[in-house]
């Protein structure tokens, strides 16, 4: 039978006579990664898979879930406790986009060591760091859906600080809430930003920040001579993508393990009296939620400095980043301002985070 | 200049043959080898860059005689892939291998530049003419819920029975129903913090002023005398719209009001002692009826402001 093509080749050179798919394959694959494949250039593989996982375990939570005030906890109630796997599907959505923040920072922090936001690949840099955006806001915007305590305060509290923004604060509070207070019109416009406005967004940016990265093309090791580099360089597939599908299946096991170990428990139904509830945030908003506690962030400019000006303030410095810090060097360790500034953020928001949990114990 | 395909290739004592292919470096996008031919299938040999002394527009000269160039490798085919088939940033930009330009025809009506350019202004014009007038009503449609009028109804909260020591806060929960947009009416848990203040307190929360409560147009809708004992404060915390807690704190010997989310710390009269809170506890409208019923308007503020800004 060797002879004959199968159905699935006709098939194949069938599309391919149309759109030339052979040659769009190979486009794909072959793409030389500088110095060879590395287990460092897997995280931003790894966020698109979140990212796709996250979908499609959302499209299956909105089979089920309504949006609406007198409807949203019940619904989730539903999802966690009646329906088939219904815990797994939503436990798996709720660590996934505790994976993606992570792998968000993991991600940035690569590309910040490695240089690689530098010339030529400073628009790719640019669009991540609004990816990264859109990240956090999914975080912010899906943590109210459930409507239970934690969802309402923490919504409460952090449009509080948008609020603080000057000029525009009010107006951006009200509209997120749709009002002066949280209640269903606040829902029904988190629910829209989390399954419309921000995949649409996410998609078109992530697919534009691949776009650049391949017109760009990657970096590579900031160390090694050309003739080294060219020595290891291999294709894009499949080296790289057998590394990229490991730590894809790594990624996989630990959500699923998460969702297993610590399924998804709601607290009571949302209402403004918090009852013996503390608030507080998702644990990747801890540190900011920590710095708002100390006495120098008091008052109502010292709001603004921590909750509006700092934030801000750090993204704007990441996006000129490429811009102030134009010496091609890229080697990490021949960059000490990077590298401490590196550690000094990183140190800064463990610390935040680490005293928030240790406060918890001081409250109860 | 970069040796073109076709090129004739010449050695220092006579003609080799042709250039058949060019090899690039796929890391620095450079031509890094030519492959030389007689252009009739005959054995090619790849040529390194280096070789190449001098290009002319349809001529390569190498270094070296023809026997020198015998003793470089046989070029294999299998070993390399097309531009085609691989994505490398930048390719095009760097080579200029090929013999000539390949070129496609202008259709006769595209050459008038000038109704292009009104083509392009047409679009754009277009365009704003279609978003333009629909600005305005999408801005209005998504502000629709934005601005409520105040909440000016007052609310049956319980008995003053419930507090009977002087300067101790005590909270009263309550339903508050809620009518919003097309949802039917609903009760939402509300709670306020209410005192029996000692002369003392009552003159930390009033400063011997009695305390106005405004409308949106500025009318006082509610006073709340100097003199009534009974405080009521919102239960929302000033500092970003928490709920506070009163609790007893052996270590400062008294008790306080304690907001668990950024750690603010009031005291009786709604003082700020410690923690990040801009203004004092807000107070509330207040009646209490000759039964003890207490009764409160309840409004809210905006949090983290320094001054009060109604919003409910």
């Amino acid at each position: 039978m060797s002879g004959q093509p199968s159905v699935l080749e006709k098939v194949f050179a069938f599309v391919d006579e149309r759109i030339g798919l052979k040659t769009l394959q190979a486009k794909m694959l072959n793409e030389p990664v500088p110095g060879g494949s590395r287990w460092a250039y897997v995280f931003g593989s790894c966020l698109l898979f979140i990212f796709i996982m996250q979908a499609v375990t959302g499209i299956l939570l909105m089979f089920y879930y309504v949006p609406s005030a007198d409807h949203a906890y019940a619904s989730t109630q539903y999802i966690l406790h009646e329906v088939d796997y219904g815990w797994f599907i939503l436990s798996y959505h709720f660590w996934g986009s505790s994976a993606m923040v992570v792998m968000v920072f993991a991600h940035m922090s690569q590309v910040f060591l490695w240089g690689a936001y530098k010339k030529p690949r400073e628009l790719v840099w640019l669009i991540g760091l609004a990816l990264f955006g859109l990240v956090m806001a999914f975080g912010f915007t899906g943590y109210l859906l459930p409507w239970d305590q934690r969802a309402y305060w923490a919504t409460t509290v952090g449009v509080e600080i948008m609020d603080k923004t000057p000029v525009v604060g009010d107006f951006i509070a009200r509209f997120l809430k749709g009002g002066p207070t949280p209640g269903q019109m606040t829902l029904s416009r988190f629910f829209v930003i989390h399954v419309m406005i921000l995949p649409a967004a996410l998609m078109g940016l992530a697919g534009l920040h691949l776009f650049l990265f391949r017109k760009a093309g990657p970096a590579g090791p900031f160390r090694g001579s050309a003739d080294e580099l060219r020595a290891r360089t291999d294709y894009f597939f499949p080296r790289q993508v057998w590394k990229d599908v490991v730590a894809m299946g790594a990624v996989f096991v630990t959500i699923c393990s998460l969702a297993f170990i610590e399924p998804v428990v709601l607290l009571e139904e949302a209402t403004p009296d918090p009852g013996d509830y503390h608030p507080e945030p998702e644990w990747y908003f801890l540190f900011l939620f920590q710095m708002l506690r100390l006495k120098i962030f008091s008052g109502e400019l010292g709001q603004f400095v921590a909750g509006v000006a700092i934030p801000n303030a750090f993204l704007l410095l990441l996006a000129a980043l490429p811009f102030i810090d134009r010496s091609p060097e890229r080697n990490i360790f021949k960059r000490p301002i990077a590298l401490i500034g590196w550690l000094l953020v990183m140190t800064g928001i463990l610390v935040f985070t680490v005293s928030a949990i240790i406060n918890r114990e001081f409250l109860d | 200049m970069q040796p073109k395909l076709k090129s004739k290739v010449r050695c220092a004592d006579r003609a080799v043959g042709e250039v058949t292919r060019i090899i690039v470096d796929p890391l620095s996008r450079e031509v890094s080898h030519i492959v030389v031919g007689d252009g009739a299938g005959a054995l090619e040999r790849q040529i390194p860059a280096a070789q190449v002394e001098t290009v002319t527009e349809d001529a390569v000269q190498l270094r070296g005689t023809s026997s020198e160039m015998a003793q470089f490798p046989a070029f294999q085919r299998e070993g390399y892939v097309t531009i085609r088939e691989v994505e490398i940033a930048h390719l095009e930009d760097h080579l200029h291998v090929e013999p000539g330009e390949v070129l496609v025809p202008v259709p006769e009506l595209e050459r008038n530049v000038k109704r292009r350019t009104f083509f392009t202004n047409f679009t754009h014009a277009i365009g704003f003419l279609l978003a333009l007038p629909l600005a305005f009503p999408v801005l209005k449609y998504v502000m629709k819920p934005m601005y409520a009028p105040f909440d000016n109804r007052w609310i049956k909260i319980g008995n003053a029975g419930k507090v009977k020591t002087e300067d101790v806060g005590v909270q009263f929960k309550f339903k508050k129903s809620v009518k919003e947009a097309f949802m039917p009416e609903a009760e939402v848990d509300k709670n306020v913090w209410v005192l029996k203040a000692s002369p003392a307190v009552l003159e930390g929360v009033y400063k011997g002023k009695d305390l106005e409560f405004k409308d949106h147009s500025g009318q006082v809708i509610w006073t709340n005398k100097r003199d009534v004992p009974y405080v009521a404060y919102s239960g929302k915390c000033p500092h970003l719209g928490c709920g506070y807690k009163w609790r007893n704190v052996p270590k400062l010997g008294r008790q306080i009001f304690l907001c668990p989310c950024h750690l603010s710390i009031y005291d009786p009269s709604g003082k700020v002692l410690d923690g990040p809170a801009p203004r004092p506890l807000d107070p509330v409208p207040i009646r209490v009826a000759a039964n003890g019923d207490i009764e409160i308007i309840d409004v809210e503020f905006k949090a983290g402001t320094r001054a009060q800004v109604r919003i409910v």
